[in-house]
């Protein structure tokens, strides 16, 4: 077998398509087996542009006679099946005569593939952005049970070592009457309506730098002077409560159900912790805690009790008055507190 | 956390060389063949790459309902389905899926067959 032949026999057999075409009249000279496989018969002689519907014709040439190539894509249904076939045109000389060389490749599955691929980067971005959402959901409610530090450290360990923050100062507040309100309204709006003074109590909080601890019931604590610790968390924390009293006071005179609270503080220490495995939540307590928990027994109706370690940190901004002694614990009396009003000095009036 | 069977398996590239077998078989098959010959493949295998996963506890899912609509217009019979599911059989098979996790794959076709195969009226 000669060069020749074995070339020709190699070019039918390929898996691409091939075929020569005469430059001027785009008349088929040859092409090989794979071609006529995926185009049908065409007679040798035929004009190749009829093999194709809607082929520019002109750009072909203008392709040919300008850069001497031009590729473009074809598609058509074959045995079922979609295909894509990617043709390449080449100006060529043989024998002086001026040819086109067309080689046509199948990019079936690559297109497959192509658009396979588009489908699931939209799905995995899909996941991604719900993933995302979720995460920021659980982060969110996680930010609402533990400050951010400890947040941070519960992440990146998995555990959040307890802590005693010293000194901080409580807010402690309950509602008079609360157990009566409940039973005399709606569920739904006790709910509501908590949740609004519960907000409301947050955005004051937040203001001032005395976070929410927590808020069960009617049971409302917040602290100040962690998880970082501030010089003024006496300050903050008697600011807060003043305008927990002023914004009820306040509320009271335009809403049906009115809602009386009474507030203990004091200053002191707490220990924060996550407690819990399986149903974990941070807790915060210790002396502090109880101390103002115990003191708003004391106070009467949208009054402020608090104890001695908290107002010798208030110094002369707030107004307070001696309320005498309290028995807080068993046999131990000590001095409380009325808590007023802040004080304001000539440079803010 | 058990394996899924598409992790096990080795995920969407794996899924996607079998569901792409599995519809050249499905082409050349003259019963179930036919209904293809009007339609996107790209997007039919798109479709079933992300179905078989889901069978196989994959990133996707089909609700009843939609594969209700994909087929409502198709006139399939169970001898069809029944051909489905052969091909898909012959095709796991080929790709070295177990018997076992043969059986729960065409298990969870055959659980749709209502699905898509057009009842007698």
């Amino acid at each position: 077998m000669t060069i020749a032949a074995i070339n020709e026999q190699l070019l039918r057999a390929i898996g691409v398509g091939v075929a020569l075409l005469d430059l001027d009249s785009f008349r088929l000279r040859f092409c090989n087996d794979t071609f006529r496989e995926w185009f049908g018969e065409i007679e040798i002689g035929g004009e190749l542009l009829d093999l194709f519907a809607g082929f520019d014709a002109d750009k072909l040439r203008e392709g040919l006679d300008t850069e001497g190539r031009y590729t473009t894509e074809t598609t058509f249904r074959l045995r079922r099946r979609t295909m894509t076939i990617a043709m390449s045109f080449n100006r060529a000389l043989d024998d002086g005569e001026a040819i086109a060389v067309l080689v046509c490749q199948n990019i079936s599955r690559i297109k497959e593939l192509e658009s396979m691929i588009d489908s699931y980067s939209m799905m995995v971005e899909r996941n991604t952005r719900e993933i995302k959402r979720e995460k920021e959901q659980v982060e969110k409610l996680l930010l609402n049970m533990m400050p951010r530090s400890v947040y941070e450290e519960y992440k990146t360990f998995g555990v959040v070592t307890p802590r005693l923050y010293e000194p901080v100062s409580v807010v402690c507040i309950d509602f008079i009457g609360f157990a009566e309100m409940v039973s005399a309204h709606d569920p739904a709006v006790i709910v509501s309506e908590l949740n609004d003074i519960y907000t409301a109590f947050d955005r004051i909080g937040e203001q001032f730098g005395c976070a929410r601890i927590r808020a069960v019931g009617d049971l409302y604590i917040a602290v100040a002077g962690m998880p970082d610790p501030a010089e003024d968390h006496a300050q903050s924390a008697a600011n807060a409560a003043i305008r927990f009293l002023r914004y009820l006071s306040q509320r009271n005179t335009s809403h049906q159900i009115q809602w009386t609270c009474r507030v203990g503080m004091a200053s002191g220490s707490v220990v924060g912790s996550v407690v819990g495995v399986q149903k974990y939540i941070y807790d915060v307590f210790g002396p502090a805690v109880i101390h103002a928990s115990r003191l708003r027994y004391h106070a009467r109706p949208m009054k402020i009790v608090g104890n001695a370690a908290l107002v010798e940190q208030l110094g002369s901004q707030f107004a307070i008055s001696d309320a005498g002694t309290l028995a807080l614990s068993e046999g131990e009396e000590e001095p409380a507190f009325a808590i007023e009003a802040e004080v304001r000095t000539l440079q803010d009036s | 956390m058990e394996q899924t069977l598409f992790e096990r398996y080795g995920g969407f590239s794996v899924v996607s060389r079998i569901v792409l077998d599995l519809y050249e078989r499905l082409l050349d098959d003259d019963d179930v063949g036919p209904f293809f010959d009007d339609i996107d493949m790209a997007r039919i295998v798109d479709h079933q790459t992300k179905f078989l996963s889901s069978l196989m506890g994959g990133p996707a899912s089909y609700t009843e309902d939609q594969i209700r609509k994909m087929h409502a217009r198709l006139d399939i019979n169970d001898v069809h389905f029944d051909k489905l599911e052969a091909i898909l059989r012959q095709t796991l098979s080929d790709h070295g899926v177990s018997q076992q996790d043969q059986d729960t794959i065409v298990g969870a076709f055959e659980s749709r067959r209502s699905l898509v195969v057009e009842k007698a009226p």
